[in-house]
């Protein structure tokens, strides 16, 4: 909260409460336009800027890049036909498996884990640092295990090598620390913008689960970092969306409830998948030093027998599957079939180590889902008119707002992808069920999960989204005492004081300043002003420029906690009209009501 | 001198700034530029190559498909174009195959989504015109349908469009016709006939759909204007002449259907459409340029014939029993008795109007057993479509 959202008496004169100004230089020998110029380009907010667009940039390549190393490992690895042999879809992920275990053991160990996560940590702890080196990991660890057919997205990868870019561009810039801590997370908006084609979402989702607020300073170099890499991204790759979205149409308001039906079981899938995690990974990282070269193996294997047996879709990244699903390719119980399977495969690819990302089998679980969801609907309410596709865009955010618990890009990201307003009330709706029930069943998102599963204590984006704020009015007094008038003298006032003495309130009484504001006098004052004769001199004159502070009662309490060490005690006033007193609060009510709220919070842990 | 002193200072240390800056943020800018252009020049080589696989792969693969589309092996070309698409997955033609393979498989739900993909990208093309109006057809959309069909219509056709675009027209016919929305089928069968080259063929099977559609006047105008070039073409004579017969026109229908049994003389239908004929042009006894003698013998002949089937009727029906007897009948029994003794040719020479009553009962005896009684017999038939012949006069 900044000084400025107090409401500053017009002739304070607190210094603390104006703006520091910096002095500026002056150039003689040119005048003052250069030194304008050069301060407005090259100063370091400015230039934080234009190196977020370079960030985007070289962000943007790096992806494209990635995209087309994912593509040739699974030509050479899979395939190039759409029908995949037995054979080569249980060597390929397997022997990947062992090639990845060892090459993220020996050569890249932080590119096992969570992009957002690594983001994370170096907003919070390493001061933006993130090796260029986890980037290289990341991109061949990664590309490998996509295209040998691991169930994962290549969305987290690039989340991260954008953020590891950004990083390393940072430090050779060597920028201050504050602009290193947010490097890494414009990195990552730039990364996961161009992997996901949606610079929106991108955006968002750094906001929402990085970064965790909004300023102007991040927003812009964030937006410009994910613009850029989304138009480096489509020059190459185009601007096609990734799958053909198909017409979303909402007829009838009633229809509103089969999307909540698949509001609550997205969050039910959702709570499925993330306590899954939650609960086998620590048990393979558990498991023997040596057994961590054999698990994405093992994981693969199994994927291999997965697809063998049937479900060759849950291979790999799967966006091809989920277009098909939206355009009604699959019968209801094949989509189902194929949610769970993915779900298994998923958790064994994530759970053995396998560097890759969840939010493109979130996509697919979600997408599976939702137009399983809607295919029964429609066996046993013919007349409902949603089509698979728009169940399955709608069954997409609702696995993003379940699973990965971020509501707002969840919204956000059905509405970029599909590109159709119609759709927003069946996504807000089926979304904020799905939330509701993820968020009631499992407490802790999955991101916080990992970050503790990994022994480090980085804040909760969700918990800091639903903390209580403490304001002035949850500590202020009422003003029980009347309030000295201006026009009264020093004894008029010392004996309207004495009148109503209670020793265990402060000395202090509060005097409207008319038409000005706020001032205070103690008892002690007004006794000295009286035994020095000038009883008869007036409290506006005599408090003249020695006006106080006031607050408001929905001003944060923390706002309060920076001024009544100054003054005894300080109005609160109403906003309509300023001289209307609604209370008192002095530094032991700011500090009793925190003591207060932290054993509330005792109590509800 | 304090002050210029400060200003000097200040100078000074505004021009090393200033030469810091040049040194610095200028330099750093121009080396990401440079390097971003290195890296994008870099990626573009890349993007080539991975362009020139992809378009590649997607080529073979769309070859492959397109060979076991030929061959009608629907399946293996569904897998080959799905191959093709990976690696282009926008492409209009291999999309448009694959559709074209679904629809071999009949997942019409799978085709349709294709389809109406490619109808929003390409509204105007004829082909997925047309199949949306088959899956419509199939789904029982008749508004879509027509919609499409028309689209189809107007549309644009790779190769001969004149001959997609009619093709196009009957098969719109023929959905109309199998939806017995005649009157529709008619308007489209006369624009079609509009547009129709010179073709006995063409025509033929133009007059063969209007045939269908009981138009028959038209269908008749179509066979004669095949007939021009294939005067001896047995199928158009037989329809010729069935279309003369369904207008009434027994003497054009039995000279075409004379035609078409010499044509063919193993079509045993016209053969019975032309008994049918000689016997209705000798059965009727209002047809001009007959004597009164011949007049009063064809009347005799009908009445006693309808005698004959007012009494085969009956004793069909008192073998089946009481409740298959028509309830009109003993009264047309009843009426055929009474009238028996006046119908002679001397009482129909005394009585002229004789000749209408006795006709008119022996009309009326003919449709209610045709009704009540089961097929009847050609003089029975014949006499019926005298009747039907002088009701419309």
């Amino acid at each position: 909260m900044k000084a400025t959202d107090v409401d500053i008496p017009p002739n304070s004169s607190d210094a603390t409460l104006v703006e520091e100004r910096q002095p500026t230089p002056a150039l003689p020998f040119l005048g003052r336009a250069p030194e304008a110029f050069m301060r407005l380009v090259f100063r370091e907010d400015r230039f934080f800027l234009v190196l977020s667009v370079f960030i985007g940039i070289f962000a943007g390549l790096s992806v494209v890049c990635f995209r087309f190393a994912i593509a040739w490992c699974r030509i050479y690895l899979l395939g190039s036909g759409a029908t995949l042999t037995p054979l080569r879809m249980v060597l390929a992920p397997s022997l990947a498996g062992l090639v990845i275990a060892v090459l993220v053991i020996h050569v890249f160990p932080l590119a096992r884990g969570s992009g957002v996560n690594q983001t994370k940590a170096a907003l919070y702890i390493y001061n933006g640092y993130i090796p260029l080196r986890t980037a290289v990991g990341k991109f061949i660890t990664a590309a490998l295990a996509i295209g040998s057919g691991h169930s994962l997205g290549p969305e987290d990868p690039s989340l991260q090598i954008g953020a590891s870019l950004a990083s390393a561009l940072g430090r050779r810039m060597r920028l201050s620390r504050d602009r290193m801590r947010l490097i890494a997370p414009v990195g990552a908006a730039a990364g996961l913008a161009a992997a996901f084609n949606a610079p929106i979402s991108a955006v968002l989702f750094v906001i929402e689960e990085v970064i965790g607020r909004w300023t102007a300073g991040i927003l812009g170099s964030v937006v410009l970092a994910a613009v850029s890499s989304v138009v480096v991204m489509r020059w190459f790759l185009g601007s096609e969306s990734m799958f053909r979205i198909p017409a979303v149409q909402l007829e009838r308001p009633s229809e509103l409830i089969a999307y909540s039906v698949l509001g609550v079981v997205g969050g039910l899938a959702s709570v499925a998948f993330s306590s899954g995690i939650a609960t086998l990974r620590p048990r393979c990282k558990a498991l023997p030093p040596w057994t961590q070269y054999f698990q994405p193996a093992i994981a693969g294997l199994l994927i291999g027998i997965i697809a063998v047996l049937g479900a060759p879709q849950v291979m790999g990244a799967g966006y091809v599957y989920i277009d098909e699903a939206m355009h009604g390719q699959f019968t209801w119980q094949m989509l189902a079939i194929l949610a769970g399977l993915k779900i298994v495969a998923t958790l064994l690819s994530f759970v053995s180590g396998t560097p890759g990302g969840m939010f493109a089998p979130t996509l697919f679980i979600g997408a599976m889902l939702g137009a399983s969801v809607g295919g029964a609907e429609h066996v046993l309410f013919p007349h409902l008119t949603g089509s698979p596709g728009t169940y399955a865009l709608v069954g997409m955010g609702v696995l993003f707002a379940g699973f990965l618990r971020a509501p707002m890009t969840s919204v956000f990201m059905v509405l970029e992808v599909s590109g159709n307003y119609s759709i927003i009330l069946p996504v807000l709706i089926a979304n904020t069920f799905a939330y509701l029930i993820s968020r009631g069943l499992q407490p802790t998102s999955i991101f916080d999960v990992l970050t503790r599963q990994d022994g480090l204590e980085l804040p909760s984006m969700e918990e800091q989204r639903e903390e209580g704020t403490l304001r002035v009015e949850d500590a202020m007094r009422p003003a029980s005492r009347a309030v000295l008038d201006t026009v009264l003298n020093a004894h008029e006032s010392l004996d309207q004081v004495l009148q109503c003495w209670d020793a265990k309130l402060p000395e202090v009484r509060l005097v409207r300043m008319d038409p000005t504001g706020w001032s205070s006098i103690s008892r002690p004052a007004l006794e000295i002003m009286v035994k020095e004769g000038k009883g008869n001199l007036t409290l506006s004159s005599a408090l003249s420029g020695r006006q106080i502070l006031f607050l408001h009662p929905d001003n944060p309490l923390e706002t309060a906690l920076r001024y009544v060490d100054r003054w005894p005690v300080l109005p609160v006033v109403s906003r309509a009209d300023f001289r209307k007193l609604e209370g008192v609060i002095s530094q032991q009510d700011v500090l009793k009501r925190y003591q207060l709220f932290g054993e509330e919070e005792d109590i509800s842990e | 001198m304090p002050e210029p002193q400060e200003d000097t200072q200040s100078v000074g240390g505004v021009r090393r700034q200033f030469r810091r800056y040049l040194r610095r943020e200028p330099v750093i800018l121009a080396l990401l530029s440079a390097l971003a252009v290195a890296f994008f020049l870099a990626v573009t080589a890349l993007s080539r190559i991975y362009e020139a696989q992809q378009e590649s792969l997607g080529n073979r693969w769309f070859m492959r498909g397109a060979a076991e589309l030929k061959l009608r092996h629907f399946e293996s070309a569904a897998t080959e174009f799905r191959a093709a698409l990976l690696y282009s997955r926008d492409s209009y033609t291999y999309q448009l195959n694959l559709a074209e393979a679904l629809v071999g498989l009949k997942r019409t739900a799978e085709a349709y989504a294709y389809f109406i993909n490619l109808w929003e990208r390409e509204p105007e093309n004829g082909l997925v015109n047309l199949e949306l109006a088959r899956i419509a057809a199939q789904k029982g959309e008749t508004e879509q349908t027509l919609r499409y069909y028309h689209n189809a219509i107007y549309a644009i056709w790779p190769g001969d469009q004149q001959v997609q675009r009619r093709d196009t027209r009957v098969e719109l016919i023929q959905y109309l016709l199998n939806i017995n929305a005649k009157a529709q089928a008619q308007a489209e069968l006369i624009a079609l006939a509009a547009n129709l080259e010179d073709d006995p063929s063409q025509q033929t099977r133009v007059g063969d759909l209007f045939l269908q559609a009981q138009d028959y006047e038209h269908a008749l105008a179509e066979y004669r204007l095949s007939l021009k070039a294939r005067p001896h073409d047995a199928a158009t004579l037989a329809s010729a002449g069935s279309s003369a017969f369904q207008l009434g026109q027994y003497s054009l229908a039995e000279r075409y259907l004379q035609a078409a049994e010499s044509a063919n003389p193993n079509d045993a239908q016209s053969a019975a459409r032309l008994r049918t004929a000689a016997l209705v042009m000798q059965m009727d006894p209002f047809q001009r340029e007959i004597s009164v003698a011949q007049r009063d013998r064809i009347v005799l002949e009908a009445f006693a014939a309808a005698g004959q089937r007012l009494e085969s009727c009956s004793a069909a029906g008192a073998a089946k029993g009481p409740a298959t007897t028509p309830v009109a009948q003993p009264d047309l029994s009843e009426a055929w008795t009474k009238m028996k003794p006046r119908i002679s040719e001397l009482g129909l020479r005394r009585d002229p109007d004789l000749v209408n009553t006795a006709m008119e009962l022996v009309f009326s005896i003919e449709r209610q057993t045709s009704n009540a009684c089961g097929a009847p017999s050609e003089t029975d038939a014949a006499l019926l479509l005298i009747a039907k012949l002088h009701e419309s006069n």
